[in-house]
């Protein structure tokens, strides 16, 4: 007997599983698995101008630094505005999707690919955000690589305003609504990397990356 | 993972003496439990966000074997391979034969319970295959030739500052740091290396999702995502009760694990890994295997000790714990300490293996009222205490003792005259002090402090004596 | 003229060995407030230890015994949350082939009450004979709290008292390390906990600690004395609001 049917085989048992129960028990997790009901939730005031503020004041609190934009356009110099500050290098891993926004003029250098160990710099945008915990999520795909937002030390995230939903159970109906079934990868990101592990002493910059600025454009 | 449950009272008394321990617990303490309750105000609805927690593990829990099959056939349609392992030594075979067949030489692991039941490290090495741990206190454990960890989400809380310091100095062969920050660096400065050139990842699962055949790996430091995300070949090792119906009841048990564990509404990352990487894809694994374990939880499934399978490794129960907080996790020895390590490690491990871990716990509760998924720890706690006398395995002088209590408690005439006798004994031994210093027949307790002396005289014996007094001036 | 309320007074094995004067402020406060209390003669135990240490014969047939002791009083009242954790909640999952004794046991827990419990929110006293003068900090029992949800009930019989004047310590909720017979088989580790408790109560500043449960005090004394303090006195909620501390 292979250990699969081991294994169920007491499991059935110890349930006291048979035709007809196992009928019933099947129609009831088919109901469970089509239920897209939410638990409970806390309050969450959902306007989008207090989406964005409870968006920005949740991932400040988790050690991300976070600019508003007005606009798209304004997204490179932004972003070379804080490299600058923070001494940090001016070219960068990127996604596809915002390699038509105007780095060159900003003095940056970009490249569309996989990251790899000596980026130190990785702009992405994200699949959505979520506001009650100040958090990007994002999704894989040949044009989103995941390691864009994990190798490099610094980690830059394009989060359009409009994407910023109350709850995480809204990104997963977005995701269910766009993407059909699940990408190889949804990372849900909130901060830099940290551990706690020598003394309880949070520390940044862990295994992932040490700092995480968002820049949230609202046109 | 061997098994050192059966020197519990020893090396519980040996921690006590440990003033880095000490230290480190009282540390530890402090945080853990002021995070979360922190954290848990941000709910609005606590409780009843505990009762759905419940509901959904109960949901699953209770039909198990469907759920299995149906997260079995979903991530089958991912392109994952689902495989099962009895126990640990199968644990050890799968993954080797994995390794083996996909020319592994060295695997990056993210954190995984079921694999320190396995002992998988052991195995992998005694096959020719380095294993490297990359949770930061993982890794801390494995070089300082594989310490055990001693608590579920923090295994190395029992370590100082200078512990690590002297540790990665001998190790890695560096200057020694004096801050946490440096120490950080440099242990991340060695795993990347690692990230980059193993060919496989293992990791454990928090939750296996029915709905889209997932697992959703809760960690910060980013090791997870590096072990799932670079090599070639990711193997998730965990046990069968972890699956869960949906999306949304992941939302909802999220809402709850990483405030009851760490006190942060959310972990830094939170990773939903479905299937392989396309051809055209540059990141993720090309080979995804689930490795199923029972390992004892399918002996544990519809019997008395069913609702201990909702857990969900949170590590609050240990967290608030008197004792826990007291001794540290390494007294327990096994892989899970605390009240859920005290109803596991019996279950897995066998019962007579850990004795005195259902009774080293004062039935507080203190653990049941801030489990996520509400299981009645103290309740189990004593069932494991009633296996124990129904199986013949409590102490005789135990026996003997609450027997004739018991014996002596049905008998009002006799208990009369016995408490009496105690009551002037108990006033005797303290002389002329109020305090006993040394209790004959319980030395246990006197060992760490005094006994008060008793009033003299029993309450039935002042109580029938003021009735007669007071029946007297009655009649006056 | 009104029938009084027929109280049966559980003493406790520990306040009938150790301290009797713990029944004696129960009973006072009880009659005080109007009740007629009986104590009924052939009461012992319980049966708390043996339950708790997985001895269920032994735990049953002393849960009976109590049961047919107690069971016709209008209601059973407890100085004690310990054992009045045990018999109101946890005497009704035992019986589990006796559904009878079940049904008695359940009906019983119905009417039974810790005794500050009682006092505060069935006779609802607007005041206590008591006439104590200091300051005092309280100790949660786990039991107490956590079992039948003791907590503010007897702070607020002490805010009735002009002379008591409450310091809430840190960590009041915490476990005191005693739990029955765990004292005796961890007792180092029994005692380091008790440590702790300490400790608050020091940092309190309060000269005397409160507490429901006799165990509790009993634990807590023999770690004061043990560590030196000769001063801080150790009372049961009882003593105080009767006027026998």
């Amino acid at each position: 007997m292979s250990s699969r049917e081991d294994i169920l085989g007491r499991v059935r048992a110890a349930l006291h599983r048979n035709a007809g129960n196992a009928a019933e028990a099947r129609a009831v997790m088919a109901d469970a698995l089509a239920d897209r009901r939410p638990g409970p939730q806390p309050d969450i005031d959902n306007a989008p101008q207090a989406l964005l503020q409870r968006f920005r004041i949740k991932s400040e609190q988790a050690s991300s630094t976070v600019e508003v934009l007005a606009d798209e356009s304004q997204v490179p110099a932004a972003v070379a505005r804080y490299l600058g500050a923070m001494k940090l290098p001016t070219s960068a891993v990127v996604w596809a999707s915002l390699v038509g926004l105007d780095w060159a003029g900003a003095g940056l250098k970009v490249e569309a690919r996989g990251a790899v160990d000596a980026d130190l710099v990785g702009i992405t945008g994200c699949f959505c955000a979520v506001a009650e915990t100040g958090t990007l999520m994002m999704t894989s795909s040949p044009g989103t690589p995941a390691a864009v937002s994990l190798l490099p030390e610094t980690h830059i995230a394009v989060v359009r305003a409009s994407r910023i939903v109350p709850y995480m159970e809204d990104a997963w109906n977005l995701a269910r609504a766009e993407l059909g079934s699940l990408p190889r990868a949804v990372n849900f990101i909130s901060g830099p990397s940290r551990t706690g592990d020598i003394e309880q002493t949070i520390v940044l910059g862990a295994h992932g990356p040490y700092r995480v600025h968002l820049v949230i454009v609202e046109g | 993972m061997e098994i050192k449950s059966m020197r519990f009272k020893a090396n519980a008394e040996a921690s006590l003496a440990n003033v880095v321990l000490q230290g480190n617990l009282k540390n530890a303490k402090g945080k853990f439990v002021t995070k979360r309750a922190e954290a848990i105000k941000e709910l609005d609805d606590f409780e009843g966000t505990r009762d759905a927690a419940m509901a959904i593990r109960n949901k699953v829990i209770d039909n198990l074997d469907l759920w299995l099959e149906r997260f079995e056939a979903r991530a089958q349609e991912t392109g994952a391979h689902v495989k099962w392992a009895k126990d640990g030594a199968e644990v050890c075979r799968l993954v080797t034969e994995i390794a083996r067949a996909h020319g592994v030489t060295k695997v990056t692991k993210s954190k995984s319970m079921l694999s320190e039941e396995a002992g998988l490290n052991q195995a992998l090495e005694a096959a020719g295959i380095q294993p490297v741990e990359t949770d930061l206190g993982e890794y801390i454990l494995q070089v300082n030739d594989n310490e055990p960890p001693s608590h579920i989400i923090a295994p190395a809380v029992h370590k100082s500052l200078d512990d690590v310091a002297d540790l990665f100095h001998k190790v890695h062969g560096t200057p020694r740091k004096t801050e946490i920050p440096a120490l950080t660096r440099e242990a991340r400065e060695v795993l990347r290396g690692h990230f980059l050139s193993a060919e496989m990842g293992l990791s454990g699962g928090n939750f296996l999702v029915a709905e889209t055949g997932s697992v959703a790996l809760v960690t910060n430091e980013g090791n997870g995502r590096m072990v799932t995300t670079m090599p070639r070949v990711h193997v998730v090792i965990t046990g069968i009760e972890k699956v869960i119906p949906t999306l949304e009841d992941l939302s909802t048990l999220m809402r709850l694990l990483p405030r009851s564990a760490t006190g942060q509404s959310i972990s830094n990352y939170f990773s939903i890994l479905t299937g392989v990487k396309k051809p055209d894809e540059h990141d993720g694994p090309e080979h995804l295997y689930f490795i199923l374990v029972d390992s004892g939880r399918a002996d544990v499934v519809g019997g008395e000790f069913h609702e201990m399978l909702r857990c969900i490794r949170c590590g609050a129960c240990m967290n608030h714990c008197p004792v826990y907080q007291t001794i540290g996790g390494h007294a327990y020895g096994w892989v899970y300490p605390g009240p859920m390590g005290s109803v596991l490690t019996p279950l897995y491990a066998g019962i007579g293996n850990a004795i005195d871990l259902p009774h080293a716990a004062t039935l507080c509760n203190q653990c049941g009222v801030v489990c996520p998924v509400k299981i009645p720890l103290p309740e189990l706690l004593r069932k494991l205490r009633e296996k124990q006398t129904e199986g013949g395995m409590r102490p005789l002088a135990e026996r003997i003792g609450l027997r004739l209590w018991a014996w002596v408690a049905m008998r009002p005439r006799l208990y009369a005259l016995g408490a009496a006798v105690g009551a002037r004994y108990l006033k005797w031994l303290a002389g002329e002090g109020r305090s006993i210093r040394v209790l004959p027949a319980a030395t246990e307790w006197t060992r760490g402090r005094d006994f008060p002396a008793s009033q003299g005289r029993t309450f039935r014996e002042m109580y029938a004596a003021r009735r007669k007094a007071a029946a007297q001036e009655a009649r006056q | 003229m009104a029938k009084k309320t027929r109280v049966g007074l559980f003493v406790t094995c520990l306040v009938d060995l150790m301290r009797p004067r713990i029944g004696f402020a129960a009973l006072k406060l009880l009659e005080t407030a109007g009740c007629e209390v009986v104590v009924p003669e052939a009461q012992t135990c319980c049966g708390q230890p043996a339950w708790n240490s997985g001895d269920r014969n032994g735990a049953e047939a002393l849960a009976k015994k109590t049961i047919a002791e107690f069971e016709a009083f209008d209601y059973v009242v407890v100085p004690s949350g310990s054992c009045g954790d045990h018999i109101r909640n946890e005497y009704q999952s035992m019986f589990v082939d006796e559904p009878g004794w079940r049904d008695r046991a359940t009906a019983m827990a119905a009417r039974t009450f810790e005794l500050t419990d009682f006092l505060a929110n069935v006779l609802k006293v607007d005041g206590v004979p008591g006439d104590y003068e200091g300051t005092v900090t309280y100790h949660d029992s786990c039991s107490g709290l956590r079992g039948m949800g003791i907590k503010a009930q007897p702070r607020a019989l002490l805010a009735t008292m002009k002379g008591v004047e409450l310091k809430e310590m840190n960590g009041c909720e915490e476990c005191c390390g005693f739990g029955g017979t765990f004292s005796v088989k961890f007792g180092e580790v029994s005692a380091a906990i008790a440590e702790r408790k300490c400790d608050f109560i020091h940092a309190s500043g309060a000269r005397a600690v409160v507490g429901g449960d006799l165990g509790c005090l009993l634990n807590i004394e023999g770690k004061l004395r043990r560590m030196g303090d000769d001063n801080t006195r150790v009372l049961h909620v009882a003593e105080v609001l009767a006027g026998d501390a």
